[in-house]
């Protein structure tokens, strides 16, 4: 084999949730000794690529070769000794243990004695060796917790990137880096490249981060995915930022499918729902935003921009450390979930298995699940279960889910209908306020369709609501105006008057431009850039 | 046409042997341990031997018919065995000092439910998991008890009281009996039909859930423990009318029984399955056991093994454990 071959070869790699296909014949070519950056939208399929070439999903079809041969990792430790390692988006390591016993964590049988005793000494001598090629000033013998997380992100992509090669005498090993910068300090980030440049001599990466500069400047290859397709493989060199943009968005908007026609005229409305200063340690800070009867105002960000967190925060799911709400006609006060389910606030949560609905109880409960303090119990706590039949089944009726009775356990459902089930939680209740996270993911686009007509409905009803959304046509085709979080704040509020809508791209700009900002030091290009965002 | 065969012949969701024995092998598995008792021993079905068997199972089936709510909500309540002995301590102790009679049954029941809050307000504000706040509180109700007590069995004198349990309202059915239908009946009631029993469900299949849906979840919760309690007293206070006396090895053995009744009958550990419907079954089944095995002559200790055994085999062949991928 010759170093032209590539190294990592993915062809016609796709994944199907449902109806929902998240990866659509990908093919990507991984070369020796290359940097390959990956760029899209939230939802793109970046991570599930991910996924699939670290073992942890399963392909629906396609094939992955690796130095010529095919490979199906079952699993993310034998996806490792094949020689494809991943550093998480989130934290993998623990947090309570050395720092070597992290490094070499799942290869101890490497490290035995006699009898199968562990020989720390082997250990902490090779977990010395790693900090030390990757160039960190970290004392393997530590506990992992006595480090900042900045530092252990750090640690965390020394042992992707050199177990593989140090430890268990892979060749050409292949790492995996989800948004690897993210959670570092601005004092670690030239670690991090420098780290990089070390490991390329080793092997080669895969890189997917949001901030574009970073990856024109370390990648050597650049490739664009849009809802689960490639769109553009490029030479870095020959790419730059506004190029990138185009490339991630840039879908025709079907303003029909929106039914952006219906969209209200709140000029003469009134604001029925307020957050004020609300912030939260860590997730989000000083967000204080209000919306009108009738109108939908998005909420767009990238995925740590915190703009789900302020949807739990804004419903008390999860208390704010500061900040109020004010409801029309109450004084402000700290959100709580029961209060402002009772003063007609509704949330459907993004996690619809987990915290949207429980799945083996039937389609009435879960449906009747927020109105048992006042519409389905009577005063001596009695369950009206005919009451509770009756609303279901016009539920059922009025939004189209496809089921054939109220008591249908909510796990035979698809998608789209799960969905409706947790809207019609709402629907049966006088409402005034309702928050949306990601109200259609994992829909199918017939569903989606509903769910936006039953959005533009309530809104003919006057109801306020609050929609949090990684869709970027939704969130412009729905909104009648647009706040853009940026790590935790909201960073600008665009109008998006039915003939006056935002596109994509200067969305897309808004979310990033913070890290052309803050990375404003960083030369010439990123300044550049930042200049071109804000005019 | 395809589309139609799938849609009429399209296997079941989960394996039809399964469901069949989720919901039907408990009550095989009465019927073939009465029909096993029935040809092995001469005693078991004899008048007598059926009225023992009421008195155990009513006394069985009062203790866990409140923490059946507990584990369906997915918490657990190791203290029911300790509060029906505090409550049964203080109860003799009652009727002795205050010469109470019938009146003691609702001290009973107060006592319980007093326990309970105090096991619930210590879990749901406290934060710590309900195993270990109950088995703290099952030591120390039970010294308490044995404080009480001073390790002796005390006896009481009052022929209203014994009568609540022993007496027979209707000929041939002892009043504890009754008293156990009457309870079972209400909690089913309470389970199926009723706010508190719906929130019960909902918090053992998914407490996030209930939380974005604005339940007061420690409340509830705090609830499920004074019922719990509430019950264990009521069990309590009527096992010391049948027996006469409250001494230290009361409600010794409902620690494993009473899980194990809940457990067989098909109310999941893990929350949100099950009923207490089902615990009549899994108290009958244990009751059954314990009963036909000491006619048997299978000593004390056998009889420890084979429950422990017929536990883990109700857990292993009922319930669904596909989906489960952590085990704690």
């Amino acid at each position: 084999m010759n170093d032209s071959t590539p190294v990592l070869r993915v062809r016609d790699l796709t994944k199907r949730y449902g109806d929902n296909t998240v990866l659509d014949r990908v093919s990507i070519e991984v070369g020796r000794h290359e940097i390959v950056g990956i760029v899209g939208e939230n939802g793109a399929g970046k991570t599930t690529l991910f996924n699939i070439l670290s073992g942890v999903v399963e392909a629906d079809s396609g094939q992955v070769e690796l130095n010529g041969q095919e490979i199906d990792p079952r699993d993310y430790h034998s996806a490792t000794l094949l020689g494809i390692s991943r550093v998480f988006q989130e934290q993998a390591l623990i947090p309570n243990i050395k720092v070597y016993e992290n490094l070499l964590l799942s290869h101890e049988a490497l490290f035995t004695r006699a009898l199968q005793f562990i020989d720390g000494g082997k250990m902490i001598a090779a977990a010395e060796a790693i900090v030390r090629e990757g160039g960190l000033d970290i004392d393997v013998t530590r506990r992992t917790s006595d480090y900042s997380f900045s530092k252990r992100q750090l640690i965390e992509i020394a042992r992707a990137c050199l177990v593989p090669s140090m430890v268990l005498g892979i060749e050409h090993p292949v790492v995996l880096l989800d948004e690897p910068t993210a959670a570092l300090e601005k004092s670690d980030e030239e670690r991090f490249f420098d780290l990089m440049k070390r490991l390329k001599a080793r092997g080669s990466l895969v890189f997917v981060s949001h901030r574009l500069t970073e990856i024109l400047e370390a990648c050597d290859t650049v490739y664009v995915l849009k809802d689960g397709k490639l769109v553009a493989r490029l030479r870095a060199a020959e790419a730059n930022e506004h190029m990138l943009h185009g490339l991630m968005v840039g879908r025709e908007r079907d303003a029909d499918y929106y039914h952006e026609g219906e969209q209200r005229d709140v000029s003469d409305q009134a604001v029925v729902f307020q957050t004020e200063g609300l912030s939260s340690a860590g997730r989000y800070s000083d967000v204080s935003l209000e919306v009108y009867a009738g109108e939908v105002l998005g909420i767009g960000g990238l995925l740590d921009s915190g703009k789900s967190e302020f949807g739990k925060g804004a419903m008390g799911i999860v208390a704010p450390d500061r900040g109020t709400v004010t409801l029309s006609g109450h004084p402000a006060h700290r959100p709580e979930v029961r209060d402002l389910v009772g003063k007609g606030v509704g949330y459907v949560p993004a996690e619809r298995l987990t915290e949207g609905m429980i799945s083996p109880f039937p389609l009435a409960w879960n449906v009747t699940m927020a109105s048992g303090g006042d519409i389905f119990a009577n005063r001596l706590g009695i369950w009206r279960s005919q009451h509770e039949i009756d609303v279901t089944e016009r539920s059922i009726e009025l939004l189209k889910i496809k089921a054939d009775h109220a008591k249908v356990p909510c796990e035979r459902l698809s998608g789209g209908n799960q969905q409706k089930v947790v809207l019609a939680r709402w629907l049966c209740r006088p409402l005034k306020v309702l928050i949306l996270d990601n109200p259609t993911r994992g829909v199918d686009a017939g569903a989606k369709e509903e769910i936006y007509q039953l959005i533009r409905g309530l809104t003919a009803d006057g109801v306020a609501v609050i929609l949090i959304t990684d869709d970027l046509l939704e969130l412009i085709g729905l909104s009648n105006r647009i706040a853009i979080m940026q790590r935790g704040r909201v960073a600008k509020t665009v109008a998006a008057a039915p003939d006056g809508k935002p596109s994509e791209r200067q969305l897309i700009e808004l979310m990033l431009s913070s890290d052309a900002k803050v990375a404003g030091s960083r030369g010439p290009r990123a300044a550049e850039y930042a200049e071109a965002v804000v005019a | 046409m395809a589309s139609l065969f799938t849609t009429l012949f399209a296997p079941p969701r989960r394996h039809h042997l399964d469901v069949i024995a989720g919901m039907w092998l408990p009550v095989i598995v009465v019927l073939f341990i009465i029909l096993f008792f029935t040809f092995t021993t001469d005693a078991f079905m004899t008048l007598r031997n059926l009225r023992a068997i009421s008195g155990q199972a009513s006394a069985l089936l009062l203790a866990c018919l409140g923490a059946t709510f507990v584990v369906l909500m997915g918490s657990i309540d190791l203290s029911v065995g300790a509060i029906v002995l505090l409550v049964g301590a203080i109860t003799v102790n009652a009727i002795n000092a205050l010469g109470l009679g019938v009146e003691a049954l609702a001290v009973g029941i107060l006592i319980g439910a007093l326990l309970g809050t105090v096991n619930g307000v210590i879990f749901a504000y406290g934060k710590i998991p309900s195993f270990v706040v109950t088995l703290g509180s099952l030591s120390i109700f039970t010294g308490a008890a044995w404080e009480l007590l001073q390790g002796r069995a005390i006896r009481y004198d009052s022929a209203d009281f014994e009568n609540l349990a022993i007496g027979q309202l209707i000929p041939f059915v002892q009043n504890i009996g009754l008293f156990a239908i009457g309870a079972w009946l209400m909690m089913v009631f309470v389970c199926f039909k009723t706010r508190f029993g719906r929130y019960m469900f909902i918090i053992g299949g998914g407490e996030a859930v209930a939380r974005t849906t604005g339940i007061p979840v420690r409340r509830y919760k705090v609830m499920a423990f004074a019922l719990s309690g509430m019950m264990a007293g009521l069990a309590g206070a009527l096992a010391v009318a049948r027996l006469g006396t409250a001494g230290p090895t009361l409600g010794q053995d409902l620690l494993l029984n009473s899980l194990a009744a809940i457990v067989v009958g098909g109310t999941s550990l893990s929350g949100g399955v099950g009923g207490v419907h089902r615990t009549l079954i899994g108290v009958l089944i244990i009751a059954l056991l314990d009963n036909g095995l000491n006619l048997m002559g299978v000593n004390q200790y056998s009889q420890m093994m084979v429950k422990g055994a017929v536990v883990i085999a109700a857990v292993l062949v009922g319930q669904d454990r596909s989906k489960s991928v952590v085990m704690k």
